[in-house]
């Protein structure tokens, strides 16, 4: 069973889309907070990391940031961020992220991206 | 002689009297803005604000004098601030520790070019100023200046931000993640009034659990020295400053976290280093600006009660005793260097009601109860005491006070209920009982070391600036 | 026993004044212990409510959730597994506290989801008449129930009560105005700023924030026209549309903005002039070019802003005359300037004068 990482502090929209994964398949590990999230890769190596940009301590730059120069993996990560925030999204990307979502998101597209990422 | 004592007996009943009058006043008016701020915010969505790079500039001026054991932590805690637009500006105010090296190595600091209009004179740079080569740290400004005290460190932040509004802070408190957010609506949401700057609650964080820069579980810490001083901040921050704040007439913004308007402050020049009471003189010194500007312009100094900034207390009488002492002198030399505006119509409200309330109640309060203390000493040395109006007296002042600070820990249950732990409510009650006899003293003993030490020990006031004076809060469990 | 005769005798024999403050003492210490019992009360509601918030909100989390994942995929209809769900929510929100619970909840999850299943709670919402709750509030009294219900509608996106919405247009309370003006925005996007042509109230830069958002949340570059806006009387609208203006790029209303240059209100024109800079507008160059000393110093600054991005060799002799301004800023920019115009020139005068904020700013451009 492929791992996936998400990182984010909506306790309800983890629930939603951990049922969601798991129904298709997936074991979904989740982190509320950056520091939890770096903690959860580095124990378990996900197949796919999904995190918020903004939370608490650790933002979700910074993660991006951990696992491509201090762990040096490859895995692909999908940063999800508030709208408006092009210019933190671009820095995402130059970190190492592979895609976004703007929330609000819809669920059935991040199923898709995951699947597609994943295939 | 007869006639003498009558006049000494009915000023202190005055005093007492006028004292527990303006209590119950402020009591009352903190009352109807608590409920009126409860209901105004409890449908705010804060969420798109806090995304949107319209949103307004902000810097953080995070002072640091010998912080290595925590500097790391806490920066990161800053740099986790839920806001779009914000900058970090650590200024390492000439420390002789390895803060500057930690950060370095943390943060992949390199030295930059870096060109600062130097609008407040400051002590110079000493070593360089410092960026991240790591995106992720973007926000980071760290500044290494010569040892100029925890004014002229924050002075050297407004020099350096290129933001619109700063927030300065003690490095060592704990920000909640929208603090900044919280603090920059008063700024935003008036339409007719300018807001020059905007003060926060300060709680206490002793024995609280932080976990990763986030507040994790609040607790009432079993130290008694701590839980007076969590009595007597709820007491000042829900009851007293709420209470000023509906009068526009706040004299004093916390120095552990406040918002300003960078372009006033840089215009009156600043953070004054000749004070310990910086934090307070800049605001007197700024609301004087306005009332002194030609078109005397609508303006206020706006105040959340959120419990946004959570920072250690003393808990050891030595440190206590001198962090109080450092707020006399400060009051002294603020109230002092600002006379003109007492009693002055010129200055409206803070001159008519602020600056006498604070002069009469915060400044003369000690040297009062000493008096109070010495004649009924004499008293008693003369065998003059009327027993029944001493016992009497000090009951209804007693009760006064109990009920006082009881009505403060109602205010909290209302608003923010912090203390949520079963329990904590008895506990609270009994330590409105018995905070007069373990705190109070001590505050009165400080009060006069202050007074003392500023009218006869100058070398005190001005040696305690230069070594010390970063923070509020030195200790650290 | 003895004592307390004394004491006894001593109250007999006291003046009336001690009498008093011995009534005094009474009150207050009645006073005390009726707030303790009120603390212990207050204590203990706020635990026990917590307590059941908590649970219903972990109830209907599930419920919500569950009801999200039984509708059927193929169908527009509500199937009947999401009917049970309906009815027992139904059921079990029957106090408003608990319609209040359920509404956060769902919100809690509306804020961060879009698509098919953002639909579908909207639809939640209808079916388990909260709408008619919302709606109920718009009729109290009370203004900050009037902004909740208000919000309410616009986060489950109810369009057709738009008439009742807009009864509040001018509301007392900013706070009401605020959620009418985010209901209008939320729901009808360009088209809901209509209101901006009616609004006699300054909008709060927050609120314009606020509503700048929701518009950008509709990834369009096509928007009303805002030139009337721009010559409002109402200054806030003023500084709306200049935003908007900034934003979606509006070189249409070149003309407005350079009357804005006039406009009475120093801030309106420091903004105006960034806009123009902003969106290149060359035709305003040569006229603050001229009138650069009578600005005041913001625009002046603003200008050296605009004219940093926009310089040309026709401006030298004007940057040349600012070189030594007295303010850091435009001194600073000046010299960036030239020192691109005219490496030769900028050399030649960098020994122009000794002040040191001056040499300060020459080592700085020089070496960057």
């Amino acid at each position: 069973m492929k791992k996936i990482l998400l990182a984010e502090d909506n306790s309800m929209l983890s629930l939603l889309l951990k049922f969601r994964l798991e129904k298709e398949g997936y074991e979904l590990l989740i982190a509320e907070n950056g520091k939890e999230s770096i903690a959860l890769i580095e124990e378990h190596s996900p197949a796919l990391i999904l995190t918020d940009i903004m939370m608490p301590f650790i933002s979700g730059l910074e993660v991006i940031s951990h696992v491509r120069n201090t762990l040096f993996a490859k895995t692909p990560i999908i940063v999800f961020s508030a709208s408006g925030q092009e210019e933190v999204v671009l820095k995402a990307f130059k970190l190492g992220a592979n895609d976004f979502m703007s929330k609000p998101f819809s669920p059935n597209e991040l199923m898709n991206r995951v699947q597609r990422i994943l295939r | 002689m007869q006639n003498t004592i009558l006049v000494i007996r009915f000023l202190f009943f005055l005093y007492g009297f006028m004292l527990i009058g303006s209590y119950i006043v402020l009591g009352i008016i903190s009352v109807i803005e608590s409920i009126e701020y409860m209901k105004k915010n409890s449908f705010v969505n804060y969420n798109k604000i806090l995304s949107s790079n319209i949103s307004p500039s902000i810097s953080i001026i995070a002072p640091a004098y010998n912080e290595s054991l925590n500097i790391i932590e806490n920066v990161r805690s800053l740099l986790s601030c839920h806001y779009a637009n914000y900058d970090v500006i650590i200024v390492n105010d000439g420390s002789k520790d390895d803060s500057l090296e930690k950060l370095i190595e943390a943060y992949n600091l390199v030295k930059v070019d870096f060109l600062i209009n130097e609008q407040i004179p400051t002590q110079p740079i000493r070593d360089g100023i410092y960026k991240s080569t790591n995106p992720a740290f973007e926000k980071l400004i760290v500044v290494d200046k010569e040892n100029g005290g925890k004014a002229d460190a924050l002075n050297m932040g407004l020099n350096i931000s290129t933001n619109k509004y700063v927030a300065c802070i003690d490095v060592d408190c704990l920000l909640i993640e929208d603090a900044l957010l919280k603090l920059i609506k008063p700024f935003l949401e008036t339409t007719d009034t300018k807001v020059i700057a905007a003060g926060g609650v300060i709680r206490i964080a002793n024995s609280c659990i932080i976990k990763q820069g986030k507040l994790i579980d609040v607790n009432l810490p079993k130290n008694m020295m701590v839980q007076g001083q969590i009595l007597e901040y709820l007491r000042a921050f829900l009851l007293g400053r709420m209470a000023w704040s509906r009068l526009n007439g706040l004299l004093v913004i916390s120095g552990a976290f406040g918002l300003f308007d960078k372009k006033i402050a840089i215009e009156v020049g600043g953070y004054d280093i000749h004070t310990v009471g910086e934090d307070m003189e800049i605001i007197v010194r700024m609301r004087r600006y306005m009332e002194e500007l030609e078109d005397k312009p609508k303006y206020k100094v706006a105040y959340i009660p959120d419990p946004l900034c959570w920072t250690e207390a003393p808990d050891n009488y030595k440190t206590f005793i001198s962090q109080r002492n450092r707020w006399t002198r400060g009051t002294i030399e603020t109230l002092r260097k600002h006379r003109k505006i007492g009693l002055n119509r010129k200055y409206g409200a803070m001159g008519l009601l602020s600056y006498p309330y604070w002069f009469l109640f915060e400044r003369l309060a000690p040297i009062v109860e000493i008096l109070g203390l010495l004649y009924f000493g004499l008293l008693v040395f003369f065998g003059k005491v009327r027993w029944d109006y001493t016992i009497a007296f000090i009951l209804v002042a007693y009760l006064f006070t109990v009920l006082f600070s009881i009505i403060a820990i109602i205010s909290e249950e209302l608003t923010y209920h912090q203390y949520k732990k079963k329990g904590t409510g008895l506990k609270m009650v009994i330590i409105s009982f018995t905070e007069p006899f373990i705190i109070h003293p001590f505050i009165l003993y400080s009060a006069v070391m202050g007074n003392i030490d500023y009218y006869f020990n100058k070398k005190k006031k001005w040696g305690a600036m230069t070594r010390k004076g970063m923070s509020n809060t030195q200790t650290k469990n | 026993m003895v004592v307390f005769n004394y004491f006894i005798e001593l109250f007999e024999k006291s003046d009336l004044i001690i009498e008093f403050v011995w009534f005094l003492i009474a009150m207050l210490l009645f006073l005390v212990i009726t707030i303790i019992i009120y603390l212990k009360y207050l204590r203990s509601t706020l635990r026990r409510n917590e307590k059941s918030k908590n649970k219903l909100e972990k109830e209907f989390e599930t419920a919500i959730i569950t009801y999200l994942y039984a509708g059927d995929p193929d169908s527009k209809e509500i199937s009947s597994d999401q009917l049970l769900i309906i009815e027992g929510l139904k059921k079990g929100t029957s106090k408003s506290y608990r319609k209040d619970i359920l509404i956060a909840t769902m919100l809690k999850l509306g804020y961060e989801i879009s698509g098919e299943m953002a639909e579908s709670i909207d639809k939640l919402y209808i079916q388990t008449g909260l709408k008619e709750y919302s709606l109920s509030k718009l009729k109290n009294k009370k203004w900050n129930l009037i902004a909740e219900g208000i919000r309410e509608l616009t986060l489950f996106e109810v369009k057709e009560v738009q008439h009742l919405v807009k009864e509040h247009l001018n509301h007392p309370k900013s706070e009401v105005r605020s959620e009418m003006q985010l209901y209008l925005v939320n729901l009808f996007h360009f088209k809901g700023l209509d209101f901006l042509n009616e609004i006699k109230t300054p909008i709060s830069e927050w609120d314009q924030i606020q509503l700048l958002e929701v518009l950008q949340l509709y990834k369009t570059q096509e928007i009303s026209d805002i030139s009337s806006w721009l010559k409002s009387s109402n200054e806030s609208v003023v500084f709306f549309s200049l935003k908007l203006a900034k934003i979606y790029n509006q070189y249409g209303v070149k003309e407005e903005l350079i009357a804005l240059l006039q406009h009475p209100n120093v801030n309106v024109r420091v903004e105006a002039i960034h806009i123009i800079s902003h969106l290149d507008i060359i035709e305003a160059k040569n006229e603050l070019k001229t009138n650069f000393n009578t600005l005041d110093l913001e625009e002046q600054i603003a200008f050296f802003a605009m004219i940093e991005e926009t310089y040309e060799l026709a401006d030298k002799p004007f940057i040349l005359d600012n070189i030594l301004n007295p303010n850091f800023e435009i001194k600073y920019s000046a010299l960036k300037i030239l020192k691109e115009l005219s490496l030769d020139e900028f050399n030649s005068f960098k020994d122009l004068s000794l002040d040191p904020q001056f040499i300060k700013i020459i080592n700085f451009v020089e070496s960057n």
